[in-house]
């Protein structure tokens, strides 16, 4: 051992977090389509398919009368995927790194953040043809646009609130898994995805302003197809809940990871 | 280096899997709701000990001792059921191998996650590239997939990653026999270096030699107790006995450890008063792989 290490300082164990969240992600990143043929691109193909049968089914059967429906179901699309995706792969966070968090002293929180991220850079990777979309159906491109770290960052908490209490839940329940399935099911459906909130009648609306991603979709078709700022109270607000919850399931993380290891 | 190891009390108590217990809710429908008690065992029962700075401690016991489950409670992985842990120091561990490996990563990608998977930064891990490299002897193979290594090849790679942690309390799980005899020797060495540095250690071993080689005391663990528990060649020397596997040999062992006979700085120990205490040391361990 010739090199001394750095001193366990403060200073080191941030950079040690910092290091090993930006190495777990990669390897998530490597992994996700190694060996196949396509590779990454199954990152655009899924929502792709996806815009295509609903174009087909919403707009040309049922004669949906919104404006620039593409990129206005798009964006849904890719925003739920992200969470659908990120809540779902979290229950197997923990039961998937048994060696990981056999290690002393490891932050295991970190594993939930982990499949957040690497779902936010699939997200991300939509971005261009999201834009090239808005570009194509010419709507016009507007300073708004800053507003779209915001719109993520908060719709980050968001996730991986949920995702941190999927990942502890579903090692001692293992049921989580599928009924997370059939609530993400339904939850598709019930987010203004394929429509506009404004055709859901008045006495349901309510419902509607409970679900987070009812706000984030919203938020993200006002800066990109509107080119207008996001509604910033509804923002707020799904920030603030989601910190709330993120405290509250971090606690319930913190509490039940104690005995992960005995729960293989 | 400052590390100190104390157990207090510590207990440690496993739910009992048992068959009847229902796991789906249809054989919880099928076998009505009568609730059975469950059942526990105790993995661990009032273990208490005390690794001043800069000793090593082997564990010896036989399978289901309790001698992984005391290790990993040290390590902070799990939560004691009665007792109390106290460790000083920056813990570094070796209960697995290949921590963070995937086979479809290449070696050197592998080097990198495992690395900062033990604890270090990823700037460490580029300074101790070469000599993790080096150890492993795996030059040519760093960028074929991990997946195409022979498992010496993936053992040898582990224990590489594994031993360039630095750590001021070390822990070291059963993982001491792989490779080929050369390997197994380097390994040694390489523990040798950790004590030479001042480390603090708890190491399980199932080779006499072993711990007769690298630790200045030992723990004879059975059935979650402390059965002796002093300088290592005595308690080795009644651990071999009692296996039945000590073979008449000269009263001189042939590989004498240094400091063995040194009296251990540890104020409590705790030894079967039936058990003599002897110099017995089987040359040939028998659990040598």
């Amino acid at each position: 051992m010739a090199s001394s290490i750095a001193q366990w300082t403060f200073s080191r164990r941030v950079t040690q977090r910092r290091d090993l969240l930006r190495e777990l992600l990669v390897r998530d990143m490597k992994l996700r389509y190694k060996r196949s043929y396509l590779g990454i691109a199954w990152t655009l193909v899924n929502p792709a398919a996806q815009v295509i049968v609903y174009y087909f089914v919403f707009r040309i059967l049922f004669k949906v009368p919104t404006q620039n429906y593409t990129t206005y179901i798009f964006i849904g699309i890719t925003a739920w995927n992200w969470f659908q995706a990120a809540v779902l792969e979290s229950t197997m966070a923990i039961l998937a790194n048994r060696d990981l968090i056999r290690q002393p002293a490891f932050p295991s929180a970190l594993l939930p953040n982990v499949t957040v991220g690497s779902h936010l850079i699939h997200f991300l990777l939509t971005f261009p043809i999201l834009i090239g979309l808005v570009i194509v159906n010419g709507i016009p491109v507007t300073a708004a646009l800053l507003w779209l770290p915001v719109v993520i960052a908060v719709q980050y908490l968001m996730i991986l609130s949920w995702s941190i209490l999927a990942a502890c839940v579903h090692v001692n329940f293992r049921d989580t898994q599928y009924l997370l399935g059939v609530f993400l099911m339904l939850g598709f459906f019930l987010t203004p995805i394929l429509y506009d909130v404004a055709i859901v009648p008045e006495k349901y609306r309510r419902f509607y302003q409970l679900n987070p991603m009812t706000h984030l979709v919203e938020a993200y078709r006002t800066i990109l197809i509107r080119g207008e700022t996001p509604h910033l109270l509804a923002l707020t607000a799904v920030a603030g809940i989601s910190a709330v919850l993120l405290w509250v399931f971090y606690q319930l993380f913190q509490r039940a990871s104690a005995t992960f290891v005995e729960e293989f | 280096m400052a590390g100190t190891i104390t157990v207090d009390g510590l207990s440690k108590k496993f739910r009992k899997w048992s068959p009847d217990e229902p796991m789906t809710f249809q054989e919880v429908l099928l076998r009505g709701l009568r609730r059975k008690r469950r059942d526990y065992f105790w993995a661990l029962t009032g273990v208490s000990f005390r690794v001043t700075p800069g000793r090593m401690v082997g564990i010896m016991g036989f399978n289901g001792a309790g001698k992984s489950t005391l290790l990993r409670l040290v390590a902070g992985v799990g939560r004691p059921t009665e007792g109390k842990i106290e460790l000083r120091g920056r813990v570094g561990a070796i209960l697995d191998l290949g921590v963070g490996f995937n086979p479809e990563l290449t070696g050197r990608e592998n080097i990198y996650v495992s690395g900062v998977c033990s604890g270090l930064t990823r700037r460490e891990v580029r300074e101790r590239f070469d000599s993790i490299v080096d150890f492993s002897e795996l030059h040519e193979f760093l960028d074929f997939p991990l997946r195409t290594y022979s498992t010496g090849m993936h053992v040898r790679l582990a224990f590489a990653v594994a031993s360039h942690i630095e750590p001021e309390v070390l822990l070291v799980d059963e993982v001491l026999a792989v490779g080929d005899l050369a390997f197994q020797k380097k390994c040694m060495d390489r523990m040798k270096a950790f004590k030479m540095n001042g480390c603090t250690g708890l190491i399980v071993s199932h080779a006499p030699q072993a711990i007769l080689t690298m630790c200045d005391d030992a723990i004879w663990l059975d059935h979650g107790r402390v059965v002796a528990f002093g300088p290592a060649r005595d308690v080795v020397g009644q651990y071999v006995e009692a296996t039945g596997t000590a073979r008449k040999m000269p009263e001189t062992p042939t590989m004498p450890p240094e400091g063995a006979a040194v009296p251990s700085p540890i104020d409590q120990t705790v030894s079967e008063p039936g058990v003599p205490a002897t110099s017995a040391v089987a040359d040939q361990p028998d659990s040598a792989p």
